[in-house]
């Protein structure tokens, strides 16, 4: 089984307009490394020098990777993944 | 503070157009007054028509101000605050969190609608000083409760990944404030997930409960609910506030105590301000003064340009009323684009939230930190009307972009800065709940709807725009006078104090309050005891607003609520269905000339001119 990725509208242009893509790896950072190779152009899109961009969430089934291991949190098949662009405020 | 409009006159009728509606009235004069505007009453009293209210001045030939309501809907002399806050949607957003839908227990649609109504008639003087002919503005207040929660229905109606969040959908108990052992109730702020992970973890909960915490703390400004796991406010529970704060202050967060409005009257800030939501500084006489030339507008606006560098909601609130009363707004994004144009739902690759401040807008990217950036803001300042911004406090010095640099490129403009916290000494970030908490709006709110703090719906936020931009109207006006620009501050926390000022000081109804029927809800509003003498003999029910209570629900659960709105406002009693799901406003063919309909459902502007 592979991990499932939950790809936001704006991501969506990258995966040919696929809402759900399957990839693999057994951390979040080799799954966004999978997704590059797969869907070229998306990784930057996601971190930058190593760190997931401020302004984007990645949860893993439904923990926010921030407040696990970051990029190195270890996933399974089966996982899924959801990216969420969010900014904070009100 | 200069007294900025003092030649202008508002000349109110006698035979009030919205009679069931004394807050409005109220509020429109008090904030006609902050403006330095003369008030009026004729006498002896002369039958003004519909007409609600005139303003004069010697330069322009006097604007007739009426209220319109759709065709169909409720009669304009039916309207009031609590069936306003029913039919907009405003009562189903601000139930998501609060258990039910219900009214926000302050006078809120009244000062929104009357800045919105000074907004336009003020807007118009300018049109007219600009060649344009505009004796007259019509102004919708359910036009106005839409625009309130234009956000939440663009988010309710967008084609994919629609919001469906209903009143009740989110636990009242299990969202913050959050209360102390010894008993406060405070709001905590930050606007990044490591300082609200340090902090929960001081407190004893496990990283991952608090990513569940923040996955909904982050998101509340946007849905209106903040569902915590029950482990947080139990985990803060049995803590001393002192201990609280220390923590706090350890891992970065801010703590703001939720306060009563007596304290907000104790500060020294209120204290200095008078009440007053703007703070206007005139620039020095030019050696060449302004004028407007122009050919004639359609709207009132038209031909003016504003620059706006502003984040989140109150400040692209603001330059979107702006841009709707028809100025050419130029929108100042980082390199890049603003990050809220990807936050969900979207639609043609825009978030529908973002898109519904925006859309009017022109974009330029510009990193306006770097010297090249400045150079061009510069530029744009030269050749613009107004500049319009929210940064954090000392940011516009620090950029070499405050008034004053900017008066040496432009002496004609109007800078305007749309802020969170005004003078007050308060080390938090200046957001809508926090500016609520601290205000005494969220404590009222509480009290009105027996829940812990204020309202998960922007109200502040909201307010605030319709505040900055209705000062920027109001220099623009000043400008088109004297020739004169001027420097305008407001704030999220002269929007609250504002609201506070304009809430509770009329009485309430006689009989007032939300029903359930046979299906959906009810607002009545029974303003006079006449009132209520018709609802009684309407129903065969005691003619007594106590007693009346148990047979009146009976009766009410006979019929569905859009029957009885039908037929007590035939009656002469004010009544509206209460809008718990937003998507009902999308398809109710009765308000359709409130609402666009692109990917996702947008509100018109709730103005027109003649």
């Amino acid at each position: 089984m592979s991990i499932s990725v939950i790809v936001p509208t704006l991501l969506r242009p990258l995966t040919n307009g696929e809402k759900r893509v399957s990839t693999h790896g057994n951390s979040v950072a080799e799954a966004i490394d999978n997704l590059e190779r797969q869907f070229p152009g998306i990784k930057a899109r996601l971190v930058n020098a190593e760190q997931v961009h401020r302004f984007v969430n990645i949860y893993v089934n439904e923990d926010d990777i921030r407040f696990a291991d970051g990029l190195n949190t270890p996933i399974k098949a089966g996982d899924s993944l959801t990216v969420l662009p969010a900014v904070a405020g009100g | 503070m200069p007294t900025l409009l003092n030649e202008f006159s508002l000349l109110h009728s006698n035979t009030a157009s919205l009679p069931k509606w004394n807050a409005l009235q109220l509020c429109l004069m008090e904030q006609a007054r902050l403006l330095g505007i003369q008030q009026l009453s004729i006498s002896p009293p002369v039958d003004m028509g519909s007409t609600a209210f005139v303003l004069q001045h010697p330069a322009i030939s006097p604007i007739q101000g009426h209220y319109a309501s759709p065709a169909g809907w409720l009669p304009n002399r039916h309207l009031s605050e609590l069936l306003l806050q029913a039919g907009s949607g405003l009562m189903s957003v601000h139930g998501r969190a609060s258990g039910n839908a219900q009214p926000l227990g302050v006078d809120y649609l009244s000062a929104l609608t009357a800045a919105m109504t000074l907004h336009g008639t003020l807007a118009a003087a300018v049109g007219q000083l600009r060649g344009g002919v505009f004796h007259q503005v019509r102004i919708s207040p359910l036009g106005c409760g839409l625009l309130s929660i234009g956000q939440y229905l663009a988010g309710a109606t967008a084609p994919e990944d629609r919001e469906e969040f209903q009143p009740g959908c989110s636990d009242p108990q299990l969202r913050p404030p959050f209360r102390s052992s010894d008993g406060i109730t405070f709001e905590l702020e930050t606007l990044d997930s490591s300082p609200w992970r340090n902090f929960w973890t001081s407190v004893g909960i496990a990283s991952e409960l608090a990513g569940t915490a923040w996955k909904g703390f982050l998101l509340r400004y946007a849905r209106a609910i903040s569902p915590l796991p029950a482990a947080c406010p139990m985990a803060l529970a049995r803590l001393r506030y002192a201990k609280i704060q220390q923590l706090a202050a350890q891992a970065g967060v801010a703590v703001v105590p939720v306060r009563s409005i007596a304290q907000r009257h104790e500060d020294m800030d209120y204290q200095q301000t008078l009440g007053a939501p703007w703070q206007f500084e005139l620039s020095p006489t030019p050696s060449r003064k302004h004028r407007d030339i122009a050919a004639p507008p359609h709207l009132p606006l038209q031909g003016l340009r504003v620059i706006e560098s502003c984040r989140r909601i109150q400040g692209p609130l603001a330059g979107h009323l702006l841009a709707l009363l028809g100025a050419e707004v130029i929108r100042l994004e980082p390199p890049g684009g603003d990050p809220l144009r990807a936050m969900p739902p979207c639609a043609a690759g825009c978030s529908v939230r973002f898109d519904a401040l925006n859309h009017l807008k022109s974009i330029l990217e510009v990193d306006i930190k770097s010297t090249q950036g400045r150079q061009l803001v510069y530029e744009l300042a030269r050749e613009a009307d107004v500049f319009l911004h929210n940064w954090a406090p000392g940011k516009a010095q620090e950029m070499q972009l405050n008034a004053e640099h900017l008066r040496r490129v432009q002496p004609h403009l109007v800078y305007a800065y749309a802020g969170g916290w005004g003078e007050a000494p308060v080390n938090a970030p200046g957001t809508d709940f926090t500016v609520q908490a601290w205000s005494g709006v969220a404590d009222a709110t509480a009290t009105k709807c027996s829940t812990r703090g204020g309202s998960l719906f922007t109200v502040l936020d909201v307010l605030g725009g319709a505040v900055a931009a209705l000062g920027v109207t109001a220099a623009l006006l000043n400008r088109a006078v004297t020739g004169i620009g001027a420097h305008v501050e407001s704030s999220l926390l002269g929007a609250a104090d504002l609201l506070m000022q304009g809430s509770g000081k009329t009485s309430r109804g006689v009989l007032s309050g939300v029903y359930p029927t046979q299906s959906g809800l009810i607002a009545i509003d029974c303003q006079h005891p006449d009132q209520l003498q018709s609802l009684a003999m309407l129903l065969d029910i005691p003619p007594d607003v106590d007693t009346c209570q148990e047979p009146l629900a009976e009766h009410l659960r006979t019929r569905p609520a859009l029957e009885w709105e039908t037929m007590l406002n035939e009656h002469g009693i004010g009544a509206c269905v209460v809008i718990e799901d937003l998507k009902q406003l999308a398809t109710d063919t009765r308000i359709a000339e409130c609402l666009g309909h692109k990917a996702y459902s947008s509100v018109n502007a709730p103005w027109s001119f003649l």
